[in-house]
């Protein structure tokens, strides 16, 4: 039925499978729907956030969204501005991933804010000692920057390439995606970083608060430096999963794995980064405060010391270890736990760095308030993740999103498909990595 | 025009250009914006001159001089009057939130005669003619039928011209039924009344004293004046006069004392007068008083003082022996010191024996009628109205006695018993009630044995409530005829709760009434018109105004003009004319008082095999619990851990909690011998072990959305309990039991 | 213009006096139309921009003691201006004034963000999570110089600074430029019956909050009467709120300490 939009040479579901697979994922995303109306239409008390809860499920999402969506602009730094040419591969994928985790932000952050018509006063009444304002104006500068990266993409659908303006345009596009990679790193680097300084600059707040150089307090580079760790490794996530579910291989092994080196790599360098931090933090910056580490900790099931455990030496120092090595990465089994872990990494540090910070009480005479987010808070949580898997649904579908897919999937037999599957497999005949 | 695809999309984004790129975006994204801060629901305050009028507060007894900051024809915020000699500039959180009830949501706007029935809140509105009609016809009806001293009214006040009016219609009526609302006042009118044989309220010398010895008074949870109080302890502060509080809770009064002393409750008077045989015993006490104004003094340390010595008192009360001798001394030899009480806010009467005790304590060390002591303030006595002229039937019904039995041979010097009233309704089979009226009170809530007084309440056949507020009696009431609000209304408050020199407040319209109320006076003036002679004739004055200036004379534009009128020259008799019993001296002893004392300890209700634990009410400054249900300002300050949503907690010793397996915030069902209620549990250090407390005011059924339904009534818990000598309820508590939900 | 010195508005409020009474809660509400819901008891979301809070010694009966601190914005100035809440604010709704010290809050400019009460480590700072509603016939009480918040926004304590305005513009209008100490005064400070909470400026040294803290600005603004603390001082937010207390554990609750520290040393 849709056929003609579908890429040439490759294979795909008949649409009425697609429509009934995606059948759930849309309830899941209207109903995200109407949570977000009720949350415009009546305001934040739909939630169960409150005054000292101020940030919560949301903002945490939206940390964790544009913290793994860093694999775009990780990708495209180490693609186009370092030269790893082998990452053009998967550098689609990563700037679909990156482009909806950034468009999530952007529609979480317009759900959050309690006048959202006045959104726009960030801009115009900008306060430049503020992170915030640094955030906001670099998510949505390198929000652009990914829309310009992703509409090549779109523009190489068969139907659309086939219009000469789009096909001449996608074509100079592509010629100078460099200068939006680097533009999108360079965005990429200050406001995932500004994202960590939202946290680290609340001097009021001795679990945040970091010290660190100039404006710049420590949690600033470490949040970039995760990012472009645990960016690329949800990249990969994704990339296994759609795997599992197309039931096709999409990207060479060599291609996953240079990616997945290099992210080990940057984890192990992080988590030492992160160690000296805590360590800095736990001995110096809160004592300074009249705080010890475990005035941090509650003997709360939410807020004990396991959080620090997890982050650190389950979803940090294990997964570095395996990525750095070759045998870690080379078997599945280890490679999608380290895989995951360094996601859950990212998911837990910003968990507390958002949740966390909100919880410890700084007065004496104040306890741990508690908090668990409403539905509305969870259905809106949720309506990205559906809105991605759709648009990683119909992307996959109509554009050419992964350029291996015809190599390692040929559709012509039965036989030749599993000869070249091998043979990909062994990657020995794969095009060498550029010197 | 042919579409073809490419046109199509040249012209979406063409389009799209276009829009982004011309100024409507732009437009409405900024009208958006500017409606974001104009939202029609969100109220705009009107504008308009700024103006002040001084008027005095009257929600509670304090009689505080206070200051309305009105904008237009609107009251927008209430302050203290500056310079005003009771509270000078400083205002209490009640009073601060008064607005709240002249524009409040439980004013009742007309008068309304009840259609389904009590207490289904079904109401019909009716004109003020109609309403004043039906009430004349039900009593020239009861009158008719020889029933006159069947009227009662139940007044939250018995001072000043409104419930003089009121209490001059019942006696030309025919009803000696005028029953007030009980205060620790009472038992300070009695002791001054047995010991000083003067008709006086008490005024307490706190400003001059040195040396503050409270029994569990709340001096800063609205005891006596509470601005004043306030104020008085800030000023101990400064001076440092040191202040014992004695008391089984760590209350805000005693965690702000210089020293806490628990005490096992019910015991203080073994304490005061363990303390007075110490002072006898080393000869501490004023000798120039003793020996030359007091009768009786022998008497009192034999008969009296030999059952006290400190091991007695330690084993009775649970005070070190050691901290009882010390504390002694410290009171004997500071040079103005003060014994007070009342528990609590004073809400309550206290037993003849206790308050005597502490009478008795003040008069060891002299400070009867001195600087710094306890002064008899007579009453200003300026409403001097024409004679009664009393018809057959009037003189007749006066005869009869009392229905609560004040006066009466077993309780001859008390004037009001009102916790007395359901016990006679109830006990046969026609009420001796028939017709009930309530002025400025709100009995349905606030009697205790709450199961008891409903049942009391189905037999009187005809409640008439006065009240402005949809408080439980007028939501319980057959017919309501609201009064304005203080802010509405021309009245004279007489007297500040405690003060030291004879003051009358005058209240002042501040604004127009709200709605279709009636001046109370003025309604009982329009009734006694309806009814004819001879009660009309009890009432000569065109309106309550005139009456209000007649009742002045030559002082009422000088009223008017400052707010209050003040003898500021008073000084309290000297010891050689203050007292007038038949000795002329200062009686500790006579056969009245000897009885008093040996009834001195009163019991908690029920047995101690079931009920283990002691419950306790307490006040709280942020929470109004006499005829005035807290406004929602107010109860917005309370703590979640006094009540969370709809429930109420109770205070319990972590020791105790832990013993019935009671954690915090755990509910619980809390019963006594009088009825039980659930309640969830708050651990609290500051109270002994074993008692366990629940705050006063709570567990509204009426009123507004803001106050109905959040905690326990805690008069469902506790009944009263007559004390042996006076007749006065001297209930301090109950025993209870604690058990898990 | 001469007598330009920057003034620095704040509090000292004696704990010693304080009563828990909660005069200065409603004295605020009433001063400045503070909305009141139905169940005001999740105090997470109940709107006090003056909360007075209940601390206790933590020993056993009968060795337990509490004290009450009220606690309104601390109008932090941080190190010069840079107060926790202000220098977050992405809109600049919220402002340090160099002037009066008062940390303003814009609310028709705040979008709701809540950065700043992110930031804000005394919970000064509310948001409006619902619609204000006065039940009919209350909204003729609200008080024209304050205006009525919106929901969506975050409010706090201003030091009653429509009071400054208002005697600023009496000030002008006889021909003055400077106030006297009672011309300007906070609903709280006005209404608190224990004569807690004197407000003044603190740079002034005919003014008791002057007297009584004896701040030294050249050390952030510390206090130099060793009775006297601030919430949180090691944090240095730099409040101008002070505290008076005799008793040493409530001083020693003004902030964190590590388990040996002495915190007489602080001052
Ligand atoms: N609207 C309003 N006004 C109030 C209050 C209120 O709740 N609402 N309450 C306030 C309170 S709580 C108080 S304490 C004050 C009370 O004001 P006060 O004037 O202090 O009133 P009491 O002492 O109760 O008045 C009784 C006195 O009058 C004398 N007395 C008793 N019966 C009679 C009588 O029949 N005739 C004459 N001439 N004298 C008599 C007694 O000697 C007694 O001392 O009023 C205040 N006024
Ligand atoms: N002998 C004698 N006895 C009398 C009287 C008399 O004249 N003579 N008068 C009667 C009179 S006038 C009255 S009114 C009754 C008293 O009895 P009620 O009228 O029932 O009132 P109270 O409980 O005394 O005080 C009124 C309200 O003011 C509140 N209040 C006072 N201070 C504060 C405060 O600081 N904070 C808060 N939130 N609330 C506060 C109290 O909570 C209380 O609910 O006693 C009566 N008893
Ligand atoms: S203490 Fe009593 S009289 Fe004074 S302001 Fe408060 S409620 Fe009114
Ligand atoms: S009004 Fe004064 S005494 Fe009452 S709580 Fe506030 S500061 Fe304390
Ligand atoms: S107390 Fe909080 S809101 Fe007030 S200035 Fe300080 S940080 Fe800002
Ligand atoms: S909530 Fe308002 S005042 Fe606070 S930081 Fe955001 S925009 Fe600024
Ligand atoms: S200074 Fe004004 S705004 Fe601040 S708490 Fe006091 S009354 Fe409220
Ligand atoms: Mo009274």
């Amino acid at each position: 039925m849709d056929s003609a939009l579908i890429p040439k040479g490759v294979n795909r579901c008949p649409l009425s499978e697609l429509i009934l697979k995606l059948g759930p994922v849309v309830a899941v995303l209207l109903w995200g729907v109407v949570a977000m109306f009720m949350c415009w239409i009546k305001g934040l008390n739909q939630t169960n956030m409150n005054d000292s809860y101020g940030f919560a499920l949301w903002i945490w999402a939206d940390l964790t969204v544009i913290a793994l969506g860093g694999g775009a602009f990780f990708t495209g730094l180490l693609r186009y501005i370092i030269g790893k040419d082998k990452l053009k591969n998967i550098i689609n994928f990563a700037v679909l991933i990156g482009f909806i985790c950034y468009s999530s932000a952007l529609l979480i952050l317009a759900i959050d804010i309690g006048q959202p018509l006045r959104g726009w006063f960030i801009f115009w009444h900008a306060n430049v000692h503020s992170m915030l304002t640094e955030v906001a104006f670099c998510l949505t500068c390198y929000f652009m920057v990914l829309t310009i990266e992703y509409l090549p993409l779109i523009l190489e659908n068969r139907q659309i390439d086939r219009l000469p303006f789009f096909h001449n345009l996608s074509h100079n596009m592509h010629e100078i995606m460099a200068v939006f990679a680097a533009t999108g790193a360079f965005l990429s680097f200050f406001h995932q970083g500004s994202l960590g300084g939202v946290a680290g600059v609340l001097f009021g707040r001795p679990f945040a608060f970091r010290e660190g150089i100039f404006i710049w307090p420590w949690t600033f580079f470490l949040f970039t430096w995760s990012a472009a760790a645990c960016g690329p490794c949800f990249t990969i996530m994704l990339l296994k999963i759609t795997e599992r579910i197309t039931r096709k291989k999409l990207v060479k092994d060599d291609v996953v794995d240079l990616l997945a080196k290099i992210a080990g790599w940057m984890l192990t360098t992080y988590i030492i980064a992160k160690i000296i931090d805590t360590w800095y933090w736990a001995m110096v910056t809160a004592p300074s405060l009249g705080f010890e580490l475990t005035d941090f900790y509650s003997n709360n099931p939410f807020y004990g010391m396991w959080i620090l455990i997890l982050e650190i030496v389950v979803c940090g120092i294990i997964p570095s270890i395996i990525l750095i090595s070759k045998k870690g990465r080379s078997n599945p089994v280890s490679f999608m736990t380290a895989v995951v872990l360094a996601v859950l990494g990212a998911c837990v540090n910003r968990w507390a760095m958002v949740l966390q910070v909100m919880a410890a009480p700084v007065l004496t005479f104040e306890g741990w308030p508690m908090y668990y987010p409403s539905w509305q808070e969870v259905a809106t949580t949720l309506l990205p993740v559906a809105y991605g898997i759709i648009l990683v649904a119909l992307s996959y579908r109509y554009l050419p999103v992964f350029p291996q897919e015809v190599e390692l999937n040929p559709v012509e037999s039965e036989d030749q498909g599993g000869k070249a599957k091998k043979a990909a497999l062994s990657g020995a005949e794969v095009s060498p990595a550029r010197a | 025009m042919k579409m073809d695809r490419r046109s199509f999309l040249s012209f979406v984004i063409g389009g799209a250009a276009g829009t982004a790129l011309s100024p409507l975006p732009w437009k409405v994204t900024d009208d958006l914006a500017i409606w974001s801060q104009n939202w029609s629901w969100t109220p705009v305050p009107e504008d308009g001159e700024v103006g002040y009028v001084n008027t005095t507060c009257s929600l509670c007894p304090g009689g505080c001089g206070i200051t309305v900051r009105k904008v237009g024809d609107r009251a927008v915020k209430i302050e203290g009057m500056k310079g005003h000699p009771v509270n000078d500039g400083g205002i209490c959180i009640l009073g601060l939130a008064g607005l709240q009830f002249l524009y409040g949501p439980s004013r009742i706007a007309s008068p309304m005669r009840r259609t389904g029935e009590r207490g289904e809140n079904k109401w019909q509105k009716i004109s003020w003619e109609e309403a004043i009609s039906e009430v004349s016809k039900k009593l020239a009806d009861l009158r008719s039928k020889n029933q006159s001293h069947a009227l009662a009214c139940i007044s939250g006040y018995d001072g000043g011209t409104v419930p003089r009016l009121f209490e001059r219609f019942l006696t030309v009526y025919g009803s000696a039924n005028f029953v007030r609302t009980p205060a620790v006042r009472d038992s300070y009118e009695l002791g001054l009344y047995l010991m000083q044989g003067t008709q006086a309220n008490a005024g307490f010398d706190v400003e001059n004293a040195d040396y503050i010895l409270s029994f569990g008074c709340g001096i800063i949870e609205g005891w006596g004046s509470p601005v004043r109080m306030f104020k008085a302890n800030s000023h101990w502060k400064e001076t440092g006069v040191k202040v014992t509080q004695v008391e089984p809770r760590l209350s805000n009064t005693a965690a702000k004392s210089d020293q806490w002393i628990p005490i096992k409750p019910g015991t203080e008077v073994v304490l005061a007068l363990g303390l007075a045989r110490v002072i006898v015993d080393e000869s501490l006490y004023r000798r120039e008083f003793i020996a030359s104004h007091t009768a009786g003094f022998d008497r009192f340390v034999q008969n009296v003082l030999k059952d006290y010595p400190p091991e007695q008192v330690e084993k009775v009360t649970g005070i070190d022996k050691a901290v009882v001798v010390s504390l002694a001394k410290t009171f004997a030899a500071a040079k103005k010191p003060l014994a007070i009480c009342g528990r609590g806010r004073g809400a309550g009467s206290e037993s003849a024996g206790e308050i005597m005790a502490v009478y008795a304590l003040n008069a060891l060390v002299g400070n009867i009628n001195q600087k710094g002591g306890v002064w008899a303030i007579p009453d200003p006595n300026y409403i001097r109205w024409p004679e009664l002229e009393m018809d057959a039937q009037a003189a007749a019904g006066m005869q009869k006695p009392r229905v609560d039995g004040a006066g009466s041979k077993k309780y001859p010097h008390i004037r009001n018993l009102l916790h007395r009233l359901p016990e006679m309704i109830n006990s046969t089979d026609a009420s001796p009630v028939q017709a009930l009226f309530v002025l400025e009170a709100n009995p349905y809530y606030s009697v205790s044995d709450s199961a008891f007084v409903r049942k009391a309440w189905k037999k009187i056949p005809f409640i008439v409530s006065f009240s402005s507020f949809m408080d439980e009696t007028a939501a319980n009431a057959d017919l309501i005829l609201p009064n304005h609000v203080y802010l509405e209304r021309h009245e004279d408050i007489p007297g500040a709760e405690g003060f030291i020199k004879p003051i009358i407040g005058l209240a002042k319209p501040v604004v127009n009434p709200q709605f279709d109320t009636l001046h109370a006076g003025d309604t009982i003036i329009r009734l006694a018109k309806m009814m004819g002679d001879p009660i009309a004739k009890a009432f000569p004055w065109e309106d309550y105004e005139a009456c209000l200036e007649e009742t002045f004379g030559d002082k009422w534009e000088a009223l008017g003009e400052k707010g209050y009128w003040i003898d500021a020259g008073f000084e309290p008799s000297p010891w050689n004319k203050a007292f007038e019993t038949a000795s002329k001296k200062f009686e500790f002893a006579s056969d009245d008082i000897g009885a008093s004392f040996q009834n001195a300890v009163v019991k908690a209700e029920g047995e101690e095999s079931a009920y283990p634990l002691l419950l306790i009410p307490y006040d709280s400054p942020r929470i109004s619990a006499g005829r005035i249900g807290n406004p929602p300002f107010v109860i917005k300050t309370v703590a979640d851990t006094v009540i969370k949503g709809k429930n109420g907690f109770i205070e319990v010793n972590p020791k105790t909690a832990i013993a019935l397996g009671l954690s915090e915030g755990k509910s619980a069902v809390i019963s006594t011998p009088r009825g039980s209620a659930k309640v969830r549990i708050h651990l609290f250090e500051g109270i002994m072990p074993g008692v366990v407390a629940m705050p006063t005011g709570l567990g509204h059924t009426a009123y507004d959305s803001f106050l109905a339904g959040k905690g326990v009534n805690i008069n469902e818990l506790i009944g009263p309990v007559e004390d042996g000598s006076s007749g006065l309820n001297a209930a301090w508590g109950i025993r209870a039991k604690l058990g898990k939900a | 213009m001469k007598n330009d010195q920057a003034k620095k508005y704040g509090m000292v409020i004696d704990l010693d006096k304080c009563t828990g009474c909660g005069a200065c809660m409603v004295a605020c509400m009433a001063e400045n139309n503070i909305p009141f819901k139905e169940d005001e008891s999740n105090k997470l979301d109940s709107i006090t921009w003056m909360r007075v809070y209940q601390l206790t010694n933590g020993k056993p009966y009968p060795e337990t003691d509490i004290c009450y601190i009220p606690r309104p914005c601390m109008h932090c100035e941080g190190d010069h201006g840079h107060s926790p809440c202000v220098s977050v604010c992405p809109a600049t709704a919220t402002d340090y004034s160099q002037k009066t010290g008062i940390v303003s809050q814009i609310y028709t400019r705040c979008f709701g963000c809540r950065y700043c009460m992110a930031a804000c480590p005394y919970h000064a700072r509310y948001f409006n999570w619902w619609d204000p509603v006065w039940p009919n016939g209350m909204e003729k009480f609200l008080n024209p110089s304050v205006s009525p918040r919106m929901r969506g926004v975050v409010e706090k304590c201003s030091f009653c600074f429509h009071r400054h305005q208002l005697a600023m513009n009496k000030a002008f209008v006889e021909g003055r430029r400077e106030l006297e100490e009672n011309e300007y005064q906070t609903s709280c400070a006005q209404a608190c019956p224990s004569g807690a909470i004197a407000f003044g400026d603190l740079n002034n040294p005919k003014h008791t909050v002057n007297q009584l803290a004896q701040p030294d600005n050249a050390h952030g603004g510390q206090p130099k009467n060793p009775e006297v603390f601030r919430l949180l001082e090691k944090l240095g937010t730099n409040p101008k709120v002070y505290y008076v207390s005799s008793r040493e554990w409530v001083r020693r609750a003004g902030d964190n300490y590590l388990k040996n520290e002495n915190p007489g040393k602080a001052h």
